[in-house]
Formats: structure tokens, sequence, C-alpha cells
């Protein structure tokens, strides 16, 4: 009796969780008609493949999906990589060296996880905009080159990695920067995998940023080319949950390639509180 | 040196824009103008408007997203089969970006749409329209079932990792002993989760209080702004579509100070009953 309870409340947050990612990839194969149709069928009668071509030529057939994808896998893809390696570096300086200042340091960096990107977006926008940074990749960049989680994060793993290999190391005549890239790099790759889905999710994810600093198309990123392509109102329907499924492949493909990092982050979120 | 420039440089240069009087595009000076900005927001009904929406969504959507992800997750962690199936189907939200979230969302509360549908099909009222992007109390429940829909699978995950690290032999021993399954969950189980508790609610409210894709994409997409014009879009008209630059950021300090005082807040509550395990 209670098992069935059970099931039935999973049974029904099933169907809210799934339901509208499923609706996503079958309306993106219905014409518009369809999409509306009352009562909407799951199995959608004949694939609608113009959908996509659509999607990717855009309302005004001039491309721009090609070129905003360009841009925010580039970015992400750049962010990503800057946070990862500055972080660990960071990171292992914190949680393996003693200087003075060390504690304010990372008493800096803490405060700094607290403070939302809301809060400081009108300052950078203003400073953007006075290095004469709109539109442009650097604009686009280097707010998020490098960030206070990540910096936290690494130290937190760090700090468990043991003493005994970086002086084993040491003995053996390594440099710094050799221990740095041949011990402390590839055996942080657990934290490194997580650190970078976060980083590059919400990058993928990031709006307001780009709302702000890219006004031009050229520039723009997908989330911005989403609003855009849903603002439009003769936009297809099918047509937009084309866009939708087109832009969530690289976040489907990590995760199906990675989904033990993914579930990860959040753990080892709760695990650092623990 | 980063965080110096990038972080806590703008978060003093926007308490200091706060007091003066800017244009973003003129080139005059700004003009000092004290808690001249603050004055204006008090006065203002767009900022009250702001404040009052923001605490609904905020509400609404940190019961849900905090309710919801506790009951699965405990739903969860009690199956012995699936376990791992059901986690990854309550976490794939997270494989959408906020944009598309709200995309899919906006075709789903269309008039025709499948939410329409559903709540026909459920009541017995054939044709009838509930006006999810158009009235003020549907419209916000729309993006609260948005919100919940992104999240919930990532707190849920949240709370079983804080559930498996309980020790099995205290909530047996508690059964062993005649307590009934509600009980064990109010005397053993909740106390004992408090930690993680904490730190969903934490971030949970944090993550309402910022809140601004599903807002600004059911906005541009024709519905009503007043209902959903939550402190971070009306940062963002008021920095961007009206150019005060100062007002946007003494607005942004009042989130801000809000945020804080509500972690705090919870810090608080919290640290007044410890936790141990024994």
């Amino acid at each position: 009796m209670a098992t069935v309870a059970v099931w039935l409340v999973l049974g029904v947050m099933l169907v809210y969780i799934l339901g509208p990612l499923v609706f996503m990839v079958t309306a993106s194969l219905m014409p518009a008609m369809e999409v509306t149709r009352i009562p909407y069928r799951w199995i959608p009668q004949s694939f609608h493949w113009q959908n996509f071509w659509q999607a990717i030529r855009g309302n005004d057939g001039r491309f721009f999906f090609v070129r905003n994808m360009v841009n925010s896998l580039f970015l992400a893809t750049a962010i990503t990589l800057s946070t990862v390696v500055l972080s660990t570096i960071t990171g292992y300086g914190l949680a393996k060296f003693r200087f003075r200042g060390r504690k304010a340091v990372m008493l800096l960096i803490v405060a700094t996880m607290m403070i939302p990107f809301q809060v400081v977006m009108i300052p950078l926008y203003i400073i953007a905009t006075s290095l004469g940074m709109q539109n442009s990749y650097a604009g686009l960049v280097v707010p998020f080159l490098v960030n206070a989680f990540g910096v936290f994060l690494m130290r937190q793993y760090l700090l468990t990695f043991p003493d005994e290999i970086l002086d084993a190391a040491r003995i053996d005549g390594a440099s710094e920067v050799q221990i740095l890239w041949r011990v402390v790099f590839p055996s942080s790759w657990p934290a490194i995998a997580t650190l970078a889905i976060l980083t590059f999710r919400s990058q993928w994810d990031n709006l307001i940023w780009p709302l702000l600093i890219a006004q031009s198309r050229e520039m723009q990123t997908i989330p911005l080319y989403i609003t855009l392509f849903a603002e439009e109102k003769f936009t297809d329907e099918g047509a937009m949950m084309a866009t939708a499924v087109l832009a969530s492949l690289p976040m489907v493909l990590l995760f199906f390639g990675l989904s033990r990092y993914f579930v990860g982050g959040a753990r080892l979120f709760s695990a650092q509180k623990g | 040196m980063f965080f110096g420039l990038f972080s806590i440089y703008p978060v003093l240069n926007a308490l200091y824009l706060s007091f003066f009087q800017k244009h973003l595009l003129s080139t005059a000076a700004p003009r000092f103008i004290g808690f001249g900005n603050y004055q204006y927001l008090f006065q203002s009904p767009t900022f009250w408007n702001a404040l009052t929406v923001t605490g609904i969504f905020t509400g609404g959507t940190f019961a849900m997203l905090v309710g919801l992800s506790l009951v699965l997750a405990l739903f969860i962690s009690s199956r012995k089969r699936f376990q791992r199936f059901l986690q990854l189907a309550f976490f794939s939200p997270a494989v959408v970006s906020t944009v598309v979230a709200a995309a899919i969302w906006l075709l789903i509360f269309d008039p025709r749409g499948i939410a329409n549908q559903l709540v026909n099909t459920l009541a017995g009222t054939p044709g009838v329209d509930r006006r999810w992007l158009v009235a003020p109390g549907m419209l916000q429940l729309a993006t609260m079932f948005v919100y919940v829909w992104k999240y919930v699978g990532y707190f849920t995950i949240i709370f079983i990792a804080g559930i498996s690290s309980i020790p099995r032999s205290l909530v047996e021993a508690a059964r062993v002993d005649g307590a009934s399954v509600w009980q064990t969950f109010w005397k053993v189980t909740f106390p004992l989760l408090k930690p993680t508790t904490l730190l969903v609610s934490v971030v949970a409210m944090i993550q309402c209080l910022r809140t601004f894709s599903t807002q600004y994409l059911f906005s541009q997409a024709g519905s009503p702004r007043g209902p959903i014009d939550v402190i971070t879009l009306n940062v963002y008209h008021t920095a961007v579509r009206t150019f005060q630059i100062g007002r946007a950021s003494a607005l942004s300090i009042i989130l801000f100070a809000i945020m804080l005082f509500l972690s705090w807040l919870q810090f608080r509550v919290a640290r007044s009953e410890e936790v141990s395990y024994l």
C-alpha cells in the first residue's frame, strides 16, 4: 500500500519532469499546426525536418544561428579552460604553501563567492563599456576568467592531496611548474572534471551578461538567439523547439559522456559542508 | 588581484554609484545625490511591486523546491531498484539551459497548449483557457513551475547525499524500538538531515532571488511584465531601457542586502540547534 503511494508520487513527478523534455523533442518534429493541436499527439505523425532547417536559417535567412552557436561554444570553452587552469594553480598555492596573508586571501575568496553576479553586473558593464569592450569577445569572456568558487573547490580538494608525493617529486628534482603539470593536474581529474562541467554549464546558460554587452547579432550567443527567435511573432512553434533541441545538444552529449561528474557536482557541494 | 578587480571593486563601485544620478549615455560627470536614489526607490510603486513580486516568487518557489526535493530524496532513497535511473531522470532538466526551459514552457502554457489540456481533462471542463501567460496570479505560478522543474532534481541529489551519510543503524534501531516510519522520519532522519537542509535552503533561496531568464523570456514573448517584474529584471530594465545607472545600482545593492540578511537569518536559526550523530 505504502509502496504504491510512493510510486504514485514518483510517477507523477516523473511525468512533470520528463513530459516537457519529451514535448520539446516531439514538437521539434511537427509542423506548427500539430504543436498546438488539441489534444496534443505525443507521437509525431510524420517527421517535419524542415523545422531544423528553419532553426538554423533563422526567420531572416541570415544564418545567425551558426555564428551564435560558434560564439557560445568558443566562449564556454575558453572560460572553462581558463577557470580550470587558474583555479587549480591558485587552489594549489593556497592549499600547499604557507605565506603571509594566506588567511586574508582565503577570506576574500569565500566572501567573493557570496556575491551574486546581478550585484556586480552594472559596474562591470560600465567598466567594460569604458574600455570599449562592447560587442567583443574580450568583453564577453574577461569577467568570467576565474571564479572564486572554482578556487575554493580546488583548494578543498588539494588539501587532501598527500604532501609526501609532492616532496618525492621535489627530491627527484622536479620544478614547481613540472610538479603542477605532471603531478597535480593529472591526479585532480575528478575535481577538475566537476569544475569544468559546472563552469561550462553556467556559461552555456548565461543570458544576462551577453544581453548587456553584445548588441550586434554577430557577437550574440545561443541563449540570446533563442530569446530573439521566441520574440519574433511569426516564429514557427515547431522551429522554436527545433532550436531548443539544437541548443541543448552539447549539454546532452556532455551529460551522457560524463553524467558521473554532473551529479558529482551536487554531491561535492554537499560534502564540503558536511 | 583578479578578485579584487572583478568582484570586490564592482561591489564598492555599485555602492558608490548608487549615490549618484547618472545617465548611461551622457558624458556629464555623475551628480552626487546622496541617498536620493534610495529615496526615489522607496517612493516608487514599481520598486515596491518588484519587491513584492520577488517575495512571492521566492517564497513560492523556495517552498516547493525544498519540500518536493526532500520528499523525492526520501522516496528515492527508500527504493531498492531504479535508484540511479530516478536520480538521473529528475536531474535531466539540467541539460537544457534556463532559456530553453522557458521556451519549452512558453509553448506548454500556450492557450492551446498542454497545460490547459491537462487541467481541463482533470477538471472535466473542455475548452477553458486558464490564461497562464496573461492573468497575474497564473503568470506567477507559471514562472514558479518552470523554475521548480529546472532545479528540483539538483536539490534532490544533494538531499540524497545527505540521507546516505546518516548511519543506517540509527534508522534501523528506531524501527526495532517500534517507531513508525513517520516517527522515525521526524525524530531521527529529519533532525540529522539539518545541515543538508540548511545548505539546500540557503542555496535554493539565493538561486530563486537571482532568477532572470524565465521572467525575461516570458515578458519578451508578450506577457505583462508587472506580475513577474522581479528585482533582477527591474535592474536590467532600469539600466538598459531607461539608462538610470545609479538607480539600477541602488536596486542591486538592495537585492544584495536582502540576500545577505536572509542567509544570515537561516544560519542563525540553524545554529540554535546543533546536530550530532550521538
